[in-house]
Parts: C-alpha cells; sequence; structure tokens
C-alpha cells in the first residue's frame, strides 16, 4: 500500500476544516430549506422583509464560510498531497521503475478522500445537534411563525457524499500530476534542486547582497515554500476576522453567533498554523542540523527559519482586521437595511486591541514551542538519515 | 591539548543495548594531524562526534586544554562548536537551497569572516560562487564542504572520511586542499578513515578494533598525498 490509513489521518487539519464548512452551511440551509416551507403562511409585510433577511443571511453566510473553508481545504489537500510525494518520492520512484504505471499508484490516493467524510459526517451530525438551539435563536422573538426541523437528504449527499467523491477523485487526480515525473527526478534529490535551482539562478545572481547568512536563509525559506506562506497569513487572518466578528456579533446578532463564529476561527487558525508551522520545521531538520553541528544557537536557528514567518502573520491580522469591517459593513449596509432595531456598528477598537495582543501572545508561545522542538532535534539522526 | 579519558559510549536499550566504546583514552596535542584508523563498526566515527561534542558519552571525559566538554549543557556545547571546531563528512552535508557562496558563509559567519572568498577561490570554486550543490560533481561538493569548515577559522577539524565518495584524484586534490590550509592555519586535524595509505600522512596514528584502541603509533616520516598508495 503506498498511502495508508495513517497517512490520511495526518490530514486531520482538513477533517477540521470540513467540519466547520458542513456545520455552518447544513446549519444554515437546512434552516433556509425549513423556513421556505413556511413562506405561505406569512401576510405581513414586516415579516416577509424579515423572512428575506433571514434567507440572506443564510446564503451569505454559507457562501462565505462554506466557500471560503472549501478553497482552503482543496489548497490544503493539494499541498499535503505535494509534500507527501516530496517525502516518499522514492519509494513512489521504486515503484515507478518497477514498472507501476502512474495511474495504479495515483489510485492509492483515494484514502484521502476518508478524511473528508470524517469531517463531513461529524460536521453533518454537529449541525442537527446544535439546529434546536440555532432555529430557537434565529426565531427567538417569534416573528415568523413556528419552524420544525426537517431532515433534507439533498444536504446529506450535498455535504457529506459529493465532496468524499469530489476530493478522492481531486487526490487521484494530482497525484497523478505529480508522479508524472521522470523516474529519476523522484529517485535523486538533487536533480529537482537542480531543475528549479537553474531557473532562479540568474535572478538570484543579481539581488546577491552582502547579508548574515541567517538572513539569507530567513529569506531562501520563505521563498521555497510559498504555500506555506499563505497558511501563516491565512492562520492569522482567521484569528484575526473571526475573534473582531465574534465581539460585533454580540451586539448586531446573538451570543451564540459570537461563540460559533470565535470557535470556528480559533480552529481554523490553530490547526493552519500547526500544520504550516510543522511542515516548515520538518522540511528543514536537515539544516537546522546542520546549523547546530556548526554551533549556530538554538535562537539563531528558530530566527533563520521561523522568523521570516512573524512579520507575514501580522500582515495575515491586519488583512483579517480589514476583512471583517468590510463583511460586517456590508451586512449592516445591504443586507439589514430595511429592518429595523439594528444597532449600529462602529470599527470596534477595543476588540481590535484585545484580538491583536491575544494574537501576539499565543503566536509567541506557539513560536516558543517549536523553538523548543528545534532543540531536541538530534543531529544524530538526522544525519543518519541523509 | 585534547584529552579521552574511559570513553564509553552504547547504543540501544534493554535486550538490544551494545557497548560502542568500551573504555577509549586519547591525548592529541594541539596542531597534531591524528588519524583514527579502523575497519567498519570499529567504533571510530562514534568516537570523532563524542571527541568533537556531536553526542555525549556515557561515562568518561573528554576535554580541551582542561575543559569537559562531557559536563557542560548541549547550548554550552554548541558554543564551543562554534568557537572551535568544524567537521567535514563523507557525505558533504550541504545545504541543497543555498549556492557555495552561502553554504561556505554558513562557516564564514560563525568566526566573522569577511575573507571568505578567498577560501573558495582557494579550493579552486572561484568561479563557482552562484552554483548550487546538484550542478556540482562530487568532489566540487567535498571541496565547498572543505571551504565551509575552514572559513569558520576553527581550532580543531574534524574529518570523517572525508575522501569517502571520491575517487582517487579527487581524493588526492581534497587532502592536498587540507594539508596546504593546515600548514597555512595551523590547526589540528583529526580524521577518521579505513583507508590505510591516509594514515601515512598524518603524524599520529589511532587504531581501532570492537570499541577499543589497539594501537597508536608516531610517523616519524609524514608523506604529502601524491606520496601515499590509494
Amino acid at each position: 500500500m503506498v498511502v495508508g490509513i495513517k497517512d490520511a489521518a495526518k490530514l486531520f487539519v482538513i477533517s477540521i476544516m470540513v467540519c466547520c464548512a458542513v456545520l455552518v452551511c447544513t446549519m444554515f440551509l437546512n434552516f433556509n430549506m425549513d423556513i421556505a416551507a413556511i413562506k405561505d403562511e406569512i401576510t405581513s409585510e414586516t415579516v416577509m422583509i424579515f423572512y428575506n433577511a433571514q434567507v440572506s443571511v443564510a446564503k451569505v453566510v454559507s457562501a462565505v464560510s462554506g466557500g471560503c473553508l472549501l478553497i482552503t481545504s482543496i489548497i490544503m489537500l493539494i499541498f499535503y498531497i505535494k509534500h507527501y510525494v516530496d517525502i516518499h518520492k522514492k519509494e513512489l520512484g521504486i515503484l515507478k521503475a518497477l514498472g507501476y504505471s502512474n495511474l495504479k499508484i495515483a489510485k492509492n490516493f483515494w484514502i484521502f478522500g476518508i478524511s473528508v467524510f470524517i469531517g463531513a459526517v461529524i460536521g453533518f451530525c454537529m449541525a442537527f445537534i446544535i439546529m434546536p438551539l440555532f432555529y430557537e435563536i434565529q426565531n427567538e422573538d417569534k416573528i415568523l411563525p413556528e419552524i420544525s426541523i426537517n431532515f433534507h437528504m439533498e444536504l446529506f449527499g450535498y455535504f457529506v457524499i459529493v465532496p468524499t467523491f469530489v476530493f478522492a477523485l481531486l487526490s487521484i487526480m494530482f497525484a497523478y500530476f505529480r508522479l508524472k515525473e521522470p523516474v529519476l527526478f523522484l529517485l535523486k534529490d538533487n536533480l529537482q534542486v537542480a531543475a528549479k535551482s537553474g531557473k532562479h539562478k540568474k535572478d538570484k545572481e543579481s539581488k546577491e547582497k552582502d547579508c548574515l547568512f541567517t538572513d539569507d536563509l530567513k529569506s531562501s525559506t520563505l521563498k521555497s515554500r510559498k504555500t506555506l506562506t499563505f497558511f501563516i497569513i491565512f492562520a492569522s487572518f482567521c484569528f484575526s476576522s473571526m475573534t473582531q466578528m465574534s465581539f460585533s456579533m454580540t451586539d448586531l446578532s446573538s451570543e451564540m453567533f459570537a461563540v460559533m463564529i470565535i470557535l470556528i476561527g480559533l480552529v481554523l487558525a490553530f490547526t493552519t498554523l500547526f500544520l504550516a508551522i510543522t511542515t516548515v520545521v520538518n522540511s528543514n531538520t536537515k539544516t537546522i542540523a546542520m546549523m547546530r553541528v556548526f554551533g549556530y544557537s538554538q535562537k539563531e536557528c528558530c530566527h533563520a527559519i521561523l522568523g521570516g514567518y512573524r512579520f507575514i502573520s501580522y500582515i495575515g491580522f491586519v488583512i483579517g482586521t480589514i476583512y471583517q469591517y468590510v463583511l460586517l459593513r456590508i451586512a449592516v449596509d445591504i443586507i439589514f437595511k430595511d429592518i429595523s432595531n439594528v444597532p449600529e456598528y462602529k470599527f470596534d477598537v477595543p476588540a481590535m486591541f484585545i484580538s491583536l495582543i491575544s494574537f501576539i501572545v499565543i503566536y509567541e508561545i506557539i513560536m516558543y514551542c517549536y523553538s523548543e522542538r528545534i532543540k531536541k532535534i538530534s543531529i544524530k539522526e538526522v544525519m543518519l538519515e541523509y | 591539548m585534547i584529552e579521552a579519558k574511559e570513553i564509553e559510549k552504547y547504543y540501544g536499550s534493554k535486550e538490544s543495548r551494545f557497548k560502542v566504546l568500551k573504555g577509549v583514552s586519547l591525548k592529541i596535542e594541539d596542531g597534531d594531524f591524528a588519524v583514527i584508523l579502523g575497519a567498519s563498526g570499529s567504533g571510530k566515527s562514534t568516537f570523532l562526534n563524542v571527541l568533537s561534542g556531536l553526542e555525549y558519552a556515557d561515562k568518561g571525559t573528554v576535554s580541551y586544554d582542561g575543559m569537559d566538554i562531557t559536563k557542560i549543557s548541549d547550548d554550552k556545547l554548541t558554543e564551543f562548536r562554534r568557537e572551535n571546531i568544524a567537521f567535514i563528512f563523507q557525505q558533504y552535508y550541504l545545504l541543497p537551497n543555498m549556492n557555495v557562496d552561502k553554504n561556505v558563509k554558513m562557516g564564514a559567519d560563525l568566526a566573522g569572516n569577511k575573507d571568505y572568498k578567498s577560501i573558495i577561490a582557494a579550493v579552486g570554486l572561484g568561479e563557482k560562487l552562484n552554483k548550487y550543490p546538484s550542478e556540482l560533481s562530487g568532489g566540487e561538493q567535498q571541496r565547498v564542504s572543505v571551504a565551509r569548515a575552514l572559513a569558520k577559522k576553527p581550532k580543531v577539524l574534524f574529518l570523517d572520511e572525508p575522501t569517502g565518495a571520491l575517487d582517487e584524484q579527487t581524493g588526492r586534490q581534497v587532502l592536498d586542499y587540507i594539508c596546504r590550509l593546515k600548514k597555512e592555519h595551523g590547526f589540528t586535524i583529526i580524521m577518521v578513515t579505513h583507508n590505510q595509505n591516509i594514515a601515512e600522512m598524518a603524524n599520529t596514528v589511532i587504531k581501532m578494533n570492537s570499541g577499543k584502541i589497539s594501537e597508536v603509533y608516531i610517523n616519524n616520516i609524514q608523506k604529502n598525498v601524491y606520496e601515499i598508495g590509494w
């Protein structure tokens, strides 16, 4: 077996993301479908406005959070498969050299669909557990007639069956694409590095600066894995936008919304950051080991490998802050414009500062944990793996 | 002076635990060229790792001018390596995403050596500063590794089978570079090899067998790299 269940289990980050996406989308769209059934019972124009606002909110929330999480999950899946092929390219190269076709090897990657299935099932079930409370909050002023919870089989199909098959197929297709490289490229690491380095050589020559080795390594680490840079921006973006949005949600909507948003934000931020930083450290263990052999301190190793991501994460925080403000501004000004008693929305400065301070503290604690992990890298074990 | 006293080192645990170094003692004078000679599995590389502070000994002491490095913390040991030691390995261990210049700079920065490019030129790679390890031959990669080690201006240079992966001609070239630079800078060399001919270049020869030193002798006449067999 080229890919095992254990490898799929490492994709728990995707399971968590899919779980969040399915939870939010199922809850809102199930609500939408259920209130559509009572539309005919609405006679008052005010109630109809409230009804339309509820439908719009559900669509926007499902599209924004579901879409955003779906795209991130796809990027993560592709990133993970690429990383998996990079790590196991020798084994995969041997299989190809023995005569296994690309498709035959790639078919084994369907197993990554299981991570999506698990996340989707959990998210779907959780949605139905939370739904009674959610329905009650959505209609707590009893503006709409009584709404009963119904199970919609099509939603199960859209959010559990379809994603599982699509992600399994996507895994096979991407693995097939990655395996198209010549056998020698898979068997010998150096050939790939040669091909990549040759491509950018002229740029690098022209930009040669007289800076420290650790700074060179910092910028090289950042440039070599752009997907990880995206994930770190995304993680801080999630933290920033979701925590600040949850503060505003307490006034604009309900505490339940606030709690839901902050939970999803924190889960997304931490899982993404965990995946990204772990990959950064794992893919640089040999470099770190060599630096330690030559006498670079733990602090210098961390500065060179992880230091570049600090500024990037602050950029993510700023983007998240702007995003949540713009999103809520649009929601209040456009979606709720016809609804009375909607509180006035202003940029929440204290919330931003609380969120920023929490972000700095949490980020530095995480970096400290990873620097301790770097300290524990066994020089000898790494050298034996070379 | 480097002094190892009754070094013991174990690998594995419980039933699979076995003794790799069985009470090894040795003295190496400053500026010496010592070769540790032994067959595969004799414990010579483990001894080199312990001597250089890459690994802790389970028993015994290793001292540099009286300072015992087996009792200091990992951070202090890293600092010690930074100030005193450089390595050249059989597998080169170059950083694949860094070009020749940056790989050597890795060593040079630790010693604040701004003139490291002259060392790259001295090992004959002045024209290949922007090449990546994958674009170099084995011999060239090993010369980068030599330049990286020497750019650090070490007091002691440890070499673990530096010519093990090279053909005769390239192997001789690499050793020639090292010896020439040793004459120039006067550092101590401790080299592990299984090649008996290379031992003829050394001042002190330490023979190891089954985790013990079986013989230590001084070469009265040190041959140069082109006088020895291969």
